[in-house]
């Protein structure tokens, strides 16, 4: 089944929204390999040589990116979305996925996807300007080497607050404890395990990847401690909270708040002193890819320093590519949103998937948290 | 999943005519069956056998063969946390449930029997109205009604009301999900309104009942499979719903619905274990509706 086209006429959508892709997926997880084996993943169609199916953010394209491809190679790019990466995952296990020749993981869906073999690994003589990127991104911990993912877009996890309320603005996670009474009910917090255990383990000087389950069970400790005064745990709804003014400070994702800061002035984003979880999106090309050349032609597009400098101001993400830096505007550069200064950067890890037992044992925690 | 008040016809009832051939007397009923019939087994039969049997292997992960071993995962499903979470899915369900039917019944009552015969379509219209739009934007409206400075409270405020705090609690979910539901009661109780014999409310007045006794003694038996109905079909709609307890419940807002998501979507998938909760819910489901059509028709026996 050929996806259908999307445009995208709004770009300003988040970048992990969950709610509006799972009607969707629900009804794509029919189980496909009959032959009983649970969720096949396979090449189900045959797409012309001249035609791109692209799975990616929303928010990741848009139409005059396409259209430029287009001119460009004369391949006609389509793309689709999905909210989570474990929505995509599913999808591509259900057997949906196989018109797909370019996908975005992120860092740790990326180990995944290569672990259970669904990636090509890329052959580098057919990619141009890898060696553009800031060397830190040519050498990830979740891919060494880059040789199944080319990284494409990094953002960081933090704070935004509104600066006209909290007056001294917070500096680190602890904020939040220590003003429990004055944020009461007026803060949320990621609907994330990995993220939001994950930043208390941090600020508790533990590992954002931690597999000590003392660990993980203090940080539920802790997040009970906060409960009471939080209003939601939420990774979407926020962005209208926070801009009327209904919530004070919001856990998000640094590419959101770089969205939601130009609509009302008093908010700033921070990212916490002890450290955060750094992300990054990437291009991959699954194993089942109907038309490899043309994913390559698009990664080759996407690494040009044009339009990687062209869609990071448009569509409002970091790019990891020095070239395209070098060529942004200076309000841009000096967008802290989007490009924080470095020292935060140090304390700072990505998520690396920790295996099932341990990531239940987060998951446990989680809905105790959600349910109790 | 109609509640028929009618005795079922007898099975042995003579054919009108006895002389048709075989052949022209199944042809109607396989035509009139055979394509809603086919879709039945299809989308609906053949996936829940599905799901029933995945709900069998214990830690099943994509890419394993099905081979169905034991009730491991059912057996998970009765932790008390997991308890929990079903039971306040319940709780969401049947407050849902209570209100619509507290709020809808008036209303189907005054469109059925008081309001002007030619504006009845137009009412229920009305009614129906909401249902147009997506219940993810129903839910995203009562945000904004329902938040600290929102429509609400500035509305409270300027008649010089306190505000309130209602949203990221559970009376929030009640509100934005009996919202989302009402349209479905109003229409069953209509219905079932229309039918009324108003010849039995006249009678019961001329008798000397109260109108507190005409309606009790009246109104509700008569209409006691249209509040079956309607309240079965907001009960389960709403048992599986997790738009609005996600984004107005606030932080203890985690419903069985959710629970199965993640064991599909989240980050520690779980499919056998989500596919043993989806089939407890299943049955949740099926008991009430058997419960329901046994009662609700015994009621109303004379």
């Amino acid at each position: 089944m050929p996806p259908t086209q999307l445009h995208f006429d709004r770009p300003n959508l988040s970048r992990r929204r969950f709610l509006q892709g799972t009607a969707a997926v629900l009804s794509g997880l029919a189980l496909s390999g009959c032959g009983w084996t649970l969720a096949d993943v396979r090449t189900t169609v045959k797409t012309a040589a001249d035609v791109l199916y692209i799975y990616t953010w929303a928010g990741y394209t848009d139409r005059d990116l396409l259209d430029r491809f287009t001119a460009e190679t004369g391949i006609r790019a389509i793309a689709d979305v999905f909210s989570s990466n474990e929505e995509m995952l599913a999808k591509l296990q259900a057997g949906a996925g196989g018109a797909y020749s370019i996908i975005y993981p992120s860092d740790y869906m990326v180990i995944k996807m290569r672990d259970r073999n669904l990636l090509t690994e890329l052959d580098r003589s057919k990619i141009v300007g890898l060696d553009r990127l800031y060397d830190r991104f040519q050498n990830p911990e979740y891919d060494p080497g880059d040789r199944y993912s080319v990284p494409l877009s990094w953002g960081t996890t933090g704070l935004i607050y509104n600066s006209k309320v909290l007056d001294p603005p917070p500096k680190d996670w602890d904020y939040l404890w220590e003003n429990q009474e004055a944020l009461y009910k007026r803060m949320t917090l990621l609907n994330d395990p990995r993220e939001t255990i994950g930043a208390v383990l941090r600020m508790l000087g533990y590992s954002y990847n931690t597999k000590d389950p003392k660990a993980i069970e203090r940080a539920y400790e802790k997040l009970l401690e906060l409960k009471p005064a939080i209003a939601s745990f939420d990774s979407d709804a926020w962005r209208s909270r926070i801009i009327t003014g209904d919530l004070t400070v919001a856990m998000c994702y640094s590419s959101d708040a770089n969205e939601v800061i130009p609509e009302n002035e008093d908010l700033r984003y921070v990212l916490p002193k002890s450290g955060s979880s750094l992300w990054m999106d990437t291009l991959v090309i699954p194993a089942s890819a109907p038309n490899p050349d043309a994913a390559y032609a698009w990664i080759n597009f996407m690494l040009q320093p044009e339009v990687a400098a062209e869609i990071c101001q448009r569509l409002s993400f970091a790019t990891p590519n020095e070239a395209a830096f070098e060529l942004l505007p200076s309000e841009v550069q000096n967008n802290v949103t989007l490009f924080p200064p470095n020292p935060a950067l140090q304390n700072s890890e990505s998520l690396i998937p920790l295996g099932e037992n341990v990531t239940s044992i987060y998951d446990r925690y989680w809905t105790r948290l959600t349910s109790g | 999943m109609s509640v028929s008040t009618k005795p079922p016809l007898s099975p042995n009832s003579p054919p009108d005519s006895g002389k048709t051939p075989l052949g022209q007397q199944w042809l109607g009923p396989v035509a009139l069956l055979g394509p809603a019939g086919l879709w039945l087994v299809v989308l609906l039969v053949l996936p829940t056998l599905v799901i029933f049997e995945i709900s069998l292997v214990p830690d099943i992960v994509p890419g394993m063969k099905v081979i169905p071993s034991g009730l491991d995962n059912y057996l998970l499903a009765f932790d008390p946390l997991y308890i929990k979470v079903i039971f306040r899915s319940l709780f969401f369900a049947l407050g849902t449930t209570a209100l619509c039917l507290l709020l809808g019944f008036p209303v189907a009552y005054w469109i059925a029997i008081l309001a002007p015969s030619r504006w009845r379509n137009l009412l229920l219209m009305g009614f129906v109205l909401p249902l147009w739009t997506s219940s993810l934007l129903r839910a995203y409206a009562w945000v904004t009604i329902l938040r600290p400075t929102g429509v609400l409270n500035t509305v409270l405020g300027s008649i010089g009301l306190p505000g309130l705090e209602l949203i990221d609690r559970p009376s929030a979910v009640l509100i934005g999900m009996s919202y989302d539901f009402l349209p479905y009661m109003v229409l069953i109780l209509y219905s079932s309104l229309e039918k009324l014999d108003r010849q039995l409310l006249e009678a019961s007045a001329d008798l000397g009942a109260t109108p507190l006794e005409t309606f009790w003694k009246i109104t509700v038996p008569q209409t006691a499979p249209g509040i079956a109905a309607g309240s079965l079909l907001v009960f389960i709609s709403s048992l599986g719903d997790f738009v609005d307890p996600e984004l107005l419940g606030g932080t203890s807002s985690g419903t069985v619905a959710r629970l199965i998501y993640n064991q599909f979507l989240g980050q520690s998938p779980n499919w056998g274990f989500g596919s043993a909760l989806s089939t407890i819910l299943i049955l949740v489901v099926s008991v009430s509706i058997a419960l329901l059509l046994k009662y609700g028709d015994r009621d109303t026996q004379p």
